[in-house]
């Protein structure tokens, strides 16, 4: 079915195999061959891949490597410049989440390294005024996943020391200079609407235990995050949404928690109705099951006085 | 299972509170192994701090581990890492991406004002939150958060934001076990 050719030529000519290169929203590969494959009936030459992350093997038809963006890793003067535009604050996010989504789209389509850089630090930037919305925090931590990536490659560091070194960029600490210049150090972020509100922040261990307390505390933060999904230019309270987000956790099975006064304030709402909703059930339940009988007469009752009333009033 | 490995004295209550802190945040099993010792090559050129890289690599312990264990070493040892792009910058643990262990500092937590255990077992849940691929968190309540930011003394608790949860929940459920 496949047959490997000999001395390919890649893209333009510039990649070869045994390659390292930056595949768009895949991270680091390497090029481990041109290969003929037979697909529905026609022969495709397509160049193999083998994502270093995990050992995924990718393939991409030739014709079409330089059109996805495929690309060699940076080198160090260009990882270089990532951390001069890294260091260099970013005060004017991009507030028009439309604009903000569609450039973002095409900057990680493209998978040029700077045009990841803008992303990661515009998020971040956005982040320092609010918490992200779920999509954009699931982009920011892709973004941050290839950089980290790209950077550990190109550097040769292992990719903690890449991450730590881009968030000396972004959360700089006290003394951290960048080529002779000052950073200013990193400020505690505005305290997300969950906090404001004064929700306990305590996992509440005694009843992690059990399973439960943990889950209710990081919800909190979580919660603003949907919120802002849902709408995300406006502000919303922050009570609603967290209310909005215990309510699921509430229903799940769980025996034997809150304890805490912050989380148990939050639960009231949300319990209300599923109590009310489960008499409910069981009286539907009960009678059907053991008595069948009787399940007609209650239901002829109310009809007849329904019937009674209306004659009534008439 | 997160198998902890101590490289100094820690009062077994402090090891304790790790122990369980961990458990909640990331919903594995955790436990003490043993005790180590840091491997003396791994002290820098300067004689002044640990290489946490070389540390890890060198380190000579036995504890078995299963498909997705996971070894935190704890110590009050001043590490280092090796110098970045931006520099030399703040260490208080060091951890290898997606794989196998980490070892997490408690020095320097009382120039934070943060309780020896709890600083540490933020600093714990933090490092072995990065051997399941877990990044930094903009969150400053989230134990992803970086370690140097105000955020940690500000919000000393353990816990993990819903989407570290929730990431860290999706690798480990794709754990090999």
């Amino acid at each position: 079915m496949a047959t490997k050719t000999q001395d390919p030529v890649i893209g333009d000519g510039s990649l070869h195999v045994g390659d390292r290169v930056v595949y768009p929203n895949q991270g680091i590969c390497r090029i481990t061959g041109v290969e003929i494959k037979q697909i529905a009936g026609q022969n495709w030459e397509v160049v193999t891949l083998s994502r270093e992350e995990d050992g995924a093997t990718v393939m991409v038809p030739k014709a079409k490597v330089m059109g996805i963006g495929l690309r060699k890793v940076a080198d160090v003067a260009a990882i270089d410049r990532v951390f001069d535009e890294l260091a260099t604050p970013n005060t004017d996010p991009q507030l028009d989440w439309k604009v903000r989504h569609r450039e973002n789209a095409d900057r990680m389509t493209g998978g040029g390294l700077f045009g990841t850089v803008e992303v990661l630090k515009g998020l971040h930037a956005l982040s320092r005024l609010r918490p992200l919305p779920p999509k954009e925090r699931e982009l920011y931590d892709n973004a941050r996943h290839l950089l980290v990536g790209e950077i550990a490659a190109a550097m040769n560091i292992p990719l903690h020391v890449a991450e730590d070194n881009l968030d000396y960029a972004l959360w700089p600490p006290e003394g951290m200079t960048r080529k002779g210049k000052a950073l200013p150090p990193a400020t505690l972020g505005p305290p997300s609407p969950a906090r404001a509100a004064g929700i306990d922040d305590d996992l509440g261990f005694e009843d992690e235990e059990v399973g439960g307390a943990a889950e209710a505390t990081p919800a909190a933060p979580a919660a603003a995050e949907d919120s802002e999904d849902a709408d995300e230019e406006e502000e919303k309270p922050a009570p609603a949404p967290a209310v909005k987000k215990a309510a699921p956790e509430k229903e799940q099975p769980k025996p034997a928690h809150r304890p805490q006064a912050g989380s148990a304030k939050k639960a009231k709402p949300s319990h209300a109705p599923a109590r009310k909703a489960a008499p409910a059930k069981h009286a539907a339940k009960k009678p059907a099951a053991k008595h069948p009988a009787r399940k007609a007469a209650p239901a002829k009752r109310p009809a007849a006085k329904a019937k009674g009333k209306a004659k009534g009033k008439r | 299972m997160i198998r902890i490995v101590t490289l100094s004295e820690f009062p077994p209550d402090v090891v304790d509170f790790v122990s369980r802190r961990l458990h909640a945040a990331y919903g594995m099993g955790s436990e003490l192994e043993g005790e180590g010792e840091i491997p003396s090559s791994a002290m820098d050129d300067e004689q002044s701090a640990y290489d946490a890289v070389k540390a890890l690599e060198e380190m000579d312990d036995d504890v078995a581990l299963y498909a997705d264990d996971k070894i935190l070493y704890l110590t009050t040892e001043p590490l280092t890492a090796p110098e970045g792009p931006m520099g030399r910058g703040p260490v208080d643990g060091y951890a290898q991406y997606g794989a196998g262990k980490a070892i997490a500092t408690a020095h320097g937590l009382a120039d934070k004002g943060v309780p020896l255990e709890v600083g540490l077992a933020k600093r714990a849940a933090h490092y072995v939150g990065h051997l399941w691929d877990l990044h930094h968190c903009y969150d400053p309540r989230c134990a992803m958060h970086p370690g140097w930011s105000p955020g940690f003394a500000a919000y000393p608790e353990v816990a993990l934001c819903l989407f570290c949860r929730e990431k860290s929940e999706r690798k480990i459920k794709l754990g090999s076990t």
